[in-house]
């Protein structure tokens, strides 16, 4: 305990501070870009999913096959898959790129579900009322399913997001200076584990709860809404 | 490019890999379980616990629910030894997948205690139901209903989340592949045959939990989402 208070100034450098800070953006980024493309993506991915023509099944089909199968490989392991696919191909040597990729893939499957369970929260008598009104497709999304839709998408994306800034720490893996990797350097400089996990772990907490909060004000605001 | 891909070599590892899983299913099955029970403690102080209590278990779950459960096993393994509790890899993963996943289920069993109303109550006074009966018949199967869903969710994301074992040597689906990996440098083959048997577990674990839900608790889970 006392060695632990001796190395309390050296470990709270400016350097480190400025070493941490940097880490934090990374993993922030990294969050930041997969959420927002992911977000697009997966609106995209339960549109064209709930979309009934013949001629998109296969898209639909591979929609399914494509959320089923990435919501079932542990993030580990798709990282490690796309990290030697990239080296097979030469795509891009940058591990940064790569950790963004794979959040993005993931993140679309995930964030595609929780869209897709938001359309289908709204009666099918909705459809029928636009429809009936001669509303084209996009319309119909637009002017009545997405606005109710928002209330029943926000609170799990937002848990969503937060579980993301988490499964960041994994990207450490292949070597992204992201917060755990961060840590990892510092406990192999020499530093006490206790400082370095430690205060990587608040950094993680100031990272997402103001996120938590928020979505847990979001639900308690728009649940008061419904009905 | 000029890379082929080969099984051959990377399928003669598959029973070692098959052990590995079942590695992976025991990991996940005692953290649920370890998990569900503390989550049961926690849930019941938040719903008839003092404001201390109360405050304390919040704290507990906004901690834990806030950081990456990595991080949280990555403190238990190497800072505890400076305490002189050392840990061998199995039990550091093992106790930090318990506390992670108490943070989680408590939240999820309070919105199960919530979902009962005070009239179904009520009307099972009514009845002249003894405290005994009134949770095996009113209380129970409501809860269960209710909470059957989220749990197997739970499940299938923790089993997802034993593949961090592997980063620290637990010899798990991922840390088999890993050794593979090391053994064999076929990267790509044994990664994706990794992840094949990862879809087809969490793909039978939900199968079998879809069937339990429907005929012991008359809960609905679509297999295909």
């Amino acid at each position: 305990m006392e060695r632990l208070i001796e190395e309390i100034p050296s470990f709270f450098t400016i350097w480190n501070i400025i070493f941490l800070a940097k880490a934090m953006g990374v993993t922030f980024l990294l969050t930041a870009i997969g959420c927002l493309v992911g977000f697009s993506m997966g609106c995209l991915i339960a549109v064209f999913r709930k979309t009934k023509t013949i001629f998109l099944l296969p898209l639909r089909i591979f929609i399914i096959l494509y959320t089923e199968i990435f919501r079932r490989i542990p993030f580990l392991v798709s990282l490690l898959l796309m990290f030697y696919i990239f080296q097979i191909f030469k795509i891009s040597d940058s591990l940064f790129v790569i950790a963004v990729i794979t959040v993005c893939l993931i993140a679309t499957a995930y964030i595609g579900e929780i869209i897709r369970s938001g359309i289908e929260s709204i009666n099918q008598t909705q459809w029928d009322a636009a429809s009936a009104m001669n509303f084209t497709y996009f319309q119909i999304l637009k002017e009545v399913i997405f606005p109710q839709a928002w209330k029943v998408i926000l609170p799990p994306a937002f848990g969503f997001f937060i579980m993301f800034i988490k499964d960041t720490a994994l990207a450490s893996q292949i070597g992204v200076m992201e917060l755990t990797f961060a840590a990892k350097v510092l406990n192999n400089k020499g530093f006490s584990p206790l400082l370095s996990f430690g205060s990587v772990l608040i950094l993680y907490f100031i990272l997402s709860y103001p996120l938590d909060r928020f979505g847990k004000h979001m639900e308690k605001k728009l649940a008061s809404n419904r009905n | 490019m000029g890379y082929t891909l080969i099984y051959t070599q990377v399928l003669e590892f598959f029973p070692y890999l098959i052990r590995g899983a079942w590695i992976s299913l025991q990991i996940s099955v005692l953290a649920f379980f370890g998990g569900l029970f503390f989550g049961l403690i926690f849930a019941t102080i938040r719903t008839f616990g003092n404001r201390i209590s109360n405050k304390l278990v919040i704290w507990y779950v906004t901690f834990f629910t806030n950081t990456p459960q990595l991080v949280q096993v990555y403190f238990l393994f190497f800072a505890l030894p400076e305490f002189g509790i050392l840990l061998s890899p199995f039990v550091a993963v093992l106790i930090g997948m318990t506390l992670n996943a108490a943070a989680y289920l408590c939240e999820i069993q309070r919105a199960g205690f919530l979902s009962i109303r005070q009239n179904e109550l009520d009307a099972a006074k009514t009845l002249n139901f003894s405290l005994t009966q009134q949770v095996k018949y009113v209380i129970f199967p409501h809860i269960m209903k209710v909470l059957f869903p989220p749990l197997s969710n739970h499940y299938i994301i923790m089993t997802l989340g034993t593949s961090m074992a592997a980063i620290f040597g637990v010899e798990e689906l991922t840390g088999r592949a890993f050794n593979i990996n090391s053994e064999t440098f076929r990267s790509v083959e044994i990664f994706s045959l990794t992840a094949l048997v990862y879809i087809v577990i969490t793909f039978m674990a939900t199968f079998l939990l879809a069937i339990v839900g429907r005929y012991f608790f008359k809960a609905k889970i679509r297999i295909i989402q």
